[in-house]
């Protein structure tokens, strides 16, 4: 097969997993809650991020994570090379919801990073710095936060910023008819209650002491309280307050299209579905950005390589497989980032159903199962299987006391016993005259799910297990997942830069399986109250360690992210946790 | 759908007429009760298929109560026949609501994205069916010719193969390999042109989604004039142009293919929903910013103002195509008016 048709077959396969994810669904479910996270919720992994990759044994590269350098760049298509002053970024359409406080997928978000500005901005590890923001203040036992605005920060229409736009948009998070996906309510600054569900003008617990010093009083904090407070954008009330008054949202809605805000870029030009094209904000207050013009050109995952490859973008987020890394390597010109993805995927359990609610039967499903075979033969070398569900690369990871449950049938077996799980005349096993059936909700069209079922119908069968599968969309699993009626799925979660969350608290919002452990819930409120991180990573750690021994899901992997990046492109700041949209002023041209 | 043969042994009506006018009037009065139905029924098939908004974003932080508060707001909360009649009486009232997703009025959506895929619909219509009858024609004309046989054999070709593959294949040729084309969108990024420059551009990088398109439609078309053809050049009426000694062309071309043709006005009724639908995924292939995308996202989002709303606009499309198909034949056809 030569090359040319090999780039061919490659699409084709590619362009079939986005059609195939057409079933699934929501690859574009990303979202961003509370101004905090810039999450992607990945809902579902579903197949056109989440497409398969070969498996190549003679890969030596062993788990790829890194940056492969351009080769040879005297390999760059003139049209690119000749393109001096203006950078090409390919990804998925923006919904052309370009107001941070209604966006909610990432693409909108990629947007609004580069024309809104706010107080803090996150760094490469996961931690926050000031941006807008000169100085905080934390007083009063931790209620009570004072934030000191930079002086002579300016919108790009000439409007100087001053903490009243700040306020504005407190009002509109709280508004009764904010419609978005954030929720302010969590900061719990004292009078939102009153602004939202009463009666009230104002929000009580903010006081405004001078255009560039804001002072917010909240009833109660946590360690997501300054992240929440300081993701707050900045939007001039002079240009989105007019028609706004409490209850009516529809006048700031009506400017989505039309962003103002004080960031590095500003939007002059949006086609939907074709491209968002930016110019550079010469004043900004970080500096002039070095690209003068950034075009946002939508791609897909069938094109998104050959767009790169024939000079018509400079970079674009590609799908990590063992052969479009090779393309990638093989076209010269460009450097590929490899990142370990914000999210892990996981085989979830009703853990109100009696055989799951034996943490013995929960361990002897995660020895059972060859997971490194599944996740091989999914993502190649381009994943990790896990065995917490925390980031390689967060600050809150760790690898101490914990036990990695590599595949083993003899002690799955054991811990059946143990469990009083014993082998039926069927070969089935069966305790108090139930037999050990699983029904499996698989996802349609869904690489994983496809790996994985055959491998675990056999791995299942050797316990002496009966695992059948239904075949239903990403959405129907969902409902049956929130509603409990179900007994096991496969689906993924994205994390955010904090390790809090809700999914393996009792009772918690996102906890699908029913979840409940006394020692979890414990450390999981201390880590959410602790403001210091050495602290909280001692929490954390010892959460990790009851949540990998109580096997509260069967966690599978963490798979990487891909950017393929023309090499004349340089001065990005990636990471897991700060994207590309982040650095962008920061990014130079060669020439 | 509606079958418009059925509807057509009951067409009483004269063209120009009051008749006409009563006919057209007393159609678009039975429109009413049928576009009930239909939107009870899309309601409730979308009120029967699991998940809603909320759960199709899956966001990880979002807490139950606001979950709650978001259903309330979009209604969601709401029992589904309260639903339809606060949703169908906005619809009476022309307001098709807000899409979720886009987060802005469905009918400025729908006017954001048809558009482009009109321009690709209409060029592939006016082509495929310029193509079709000529080679129809030719295929009835010269049956069972070598001509006849390589040209049903290309268009079941062009018919059978699956369209993203000829959408691939062709970016890898035209674009890739010769450099002729881009490979996709609809514009060169970063031009702002305007005028013929503009125009060009788009007509560019429209050729090979409209390619593949006409491909498709083609064939089927095609065999349908064919068939058409075939039986009236059998009719005596044929034989009888011929015998006064009249030229083949105009025997062709003028009495028998006048006649062939009417069938296909019914065909033709069809082709104005499809105008307007967006083709979802030589879109997604050609990565053209048309509604079939939006479309198949809003429904995999379950993005209900705007899955609803364009699906009932595509539905009075289809009725209001019927319709014109209807007239069109009466004018065309003496043979079916009332006399």
């Amino acid at each position: 097969m030569t090359k040319k048709w090999s780039v061919l077959v490659g699409l084709v396969l590619a362009t079939s997993m986005v059609l195939s994810a057409c079933g699934g669904g929501n690859n574009n479910a990303a979202s961003s809650n509370a101004p905090a996270s810039a999450n992607a919720s990945n809902a579902g992994e579903s197949a056109s991020t989440e497409a398969s990759a070969s498996t190549d044994a003679n890969d030596p590269a062993g788990n790829a994570n890194g940056v492969i350098k351009a080769s040879d760049m005297s390999l760059l298509p003139a049209s690119a090379a000749a393109r001096k002053d203006t950078l090409i970024v390919g990804m998925t359409a923006p919904q052309g919801i370009f107001n941070p406080l209604f966006s909610s997928t990432v693409y909108d978000n990629y947007v609004n990073d580069v024309i809104f500005d706010y107080f803090i901005t996150v760094k490469a590890d996961g931690t926050y710095e000031n941006s807008l923001a000169d100085s905080v203040e934390i007083t009063n036992d931790n209620k009570t936060y004072t934030y000191h605005l930079k002086q002579g920060v300016k919108y790009t229409d000439g409007t100087p910023v001053t903490v009243k736009d700040y306020y504005f948009a407190l009002k509109v998070y709280l508004d009764p008819k904010y419609d978005g996906e954030s929720d302010l309510t969590l900061a719990k600054i004292v009078g939102s209650d009153e602004y939202k569900n009463g009666s009230a003008t104002e929000i009580s617990g903010v006081k405004i002491i001078d255009d560039n010093t804001i002072q917010i009083d909240v009833s109660d904090y946590d360690a997501m309280t300054q992240v929440y407070l300081g993701t707050i954008p900045f939007i001039s009330e002079a240009y989105y307050g007019k028609g706004f008054k409490k209850g009516s949202l529809d006048s700031i809605k009506a400017l989505n299209t039309k962003p103002l805000g004080s960031g590095p870029y500003v939007l002059s030009s949006y086609k939907a579905g074709q491209e968002v094209d930016f110019t550079a904000n010469d004043s900004y207050f970080k500096g002039a950005p070095k690209v003068k013009n950034m075009i946002y050109r939508t791609t897909t995952d069938g094109t998104n390589l050959s767009l790169i490859q024939s000079g018509e973008t400079d970079m674009d987020n590609i799908t990590v497989t063992e052969d479009n890394v090779e393309e990638l390597k093989a076209m010269g010109f460009v450097d590929v980032n490899i990142l370990p993805n914000n999210g892990y995927g996981y085989i979830g359990m009703n853990l109100k159903e009696k055989k799951f609610a034996d943490q013995k039967v929960r361990q002897a499903l995660t020895y059972g199962l060859n997971r490194k075979d599944i996740v091989e033969g999914v993502y190649g070398s381009y994943a990790n299987v896990i065995d917490i569900p925390e980031s390689k690369v967060s600050w809150a990871y760790t690898d101490e006391g914990i036990n990695h449950y590599d595949f083993d049938t003899e002690k799955a077996k054991q811990l059946l016993d143990e469990a009083g799980w014993k082998v039926g005349s069927d070969g089935i096993r069966e305790k108090d005259g139930e037999k050990f059936v699983i029904n499996f909700s698989a996802t349609a069209d869904n690489p994983v799910v496809d790996a994985l079922l055959p491998i675990m119908t056999q791995n299942y069968k050797d316990l002496g297990i009966d695992l059948k599968a239904e075949t239903l969309d990403f959405n129907a699993i969902m409902e049956k997942a929130d509603k409990g009626d179900y007994d096991m799925y496969f689906a993924a979660w994205g994390l955010t830069p904090d390790p809090d969350n809700t999914v393996y608290i009792t009772n918690g919002a996102q906890n699908r399986f029913g979840y409940s452990n006394a020692t979890v819930d414990k450390l999981m409120a201390e880590g959410r109250k602790e403001l210091d991180t050495e602290k909280r990573k001692e929490i954390y750690k010892q959460m990790y360690q009851e949540l990998n021994k109580d096997v509260p899901a069967i966690f599978m992997y963490q798979r990487t992210n891909m950017y393929g990046i023309s090499g004349r492109v340089t001065g990005f700041d990636l990471s897991p946790y700060k994207d590309f949209d982040l650095s962008l002023y920061q990014v130079q041209l060669q020439q | 759908m509606l079958s418009s043969q059925v509807e057509l042994g009951i067409s009483i009506y004269k063209p120009g007429g009051i008749l006409m006018r009563q006919y057209i009037i007393r159609r678009l009065l039975q429109m009413i009760p049928t576009l009930i139905g239909i939107s009870i029924i899309v309601f409730a098939i979308s009120a029967m298929v699991p998940g809603d908004f909320i759960t199709a974003k899956n966001n990880p932080n979002m807490t139950a109560e606001k979950a709650e508060q978001l259903r309330h707001i979009y209604g969601l909360d709401k029992p589904e026949y309260e639903r339809y009649f606060i949703w169908a009486g906005n619809m009476l009232k022309g307001n098709m609501g807000d899409s979720l997703q886009h987060k802005q009025p469905v009918t400025e959506v729908i006017n954001t994205y048809v558009w482009n895929s009109f321009i690709i619909a209409l060029a592939t219509l006016i082509l495929s069916w310029v193509i079709a009858v000529f080679t129809g024609v030719f295929s009835a004309k010269f049956q069972y010719s070598f001509f006849d046989r390589i040209v049903t054999l290309t268009v079941f070709l062009c018919m059978s193969l699956p369209s993203f593959f000829i959408g691939l294949l062709l970016i890898k040729l035209f674009a890739l390999d010769w450099k002729l084309f881009p490979v996709s969108g609809m514009t060169t990024a970063g031009h702002n042109d305007a005028g013929w420059a503009y125009i060009k551009d788009v007509v560019k990088h429209m050729f090979l989604p409209t390619l593949v398109l006409t491909m498709l439609s083609t064939g089927s078309l095609t065999r349908y004039f064919r068939a058409g053809m075939l039986e009236v050049i059998r009719q005596d009426y044929i034989r009888t142009a011929r015998a006064k000694g009249l030229k083949e062309v105009t025997v062709i071309f003028k009495h028998a293919l006048r006649n062939a043709l009417l069938p296909a006005i019914t065909l033709l009724g069809f082709e104005l929903p499809a105008l307007f639908g967006g083709a979802m995924i030589l879109e997604k292939v050609f990565v053209w910013p048309g509604i079939g995308q939006v479309y198949l996202e809003s429904i995999n989002m379950r993005d209900y103002p705007f899955m609803l709303g364009f699906t009932i606009f595509l539905s009075i499309l289809t009725l209001l195509g019927n319709l014109l198909a209807d007239v069109l034949y009466g004018i065309a056809d003496p043979r079916i008016r009332l006399k």
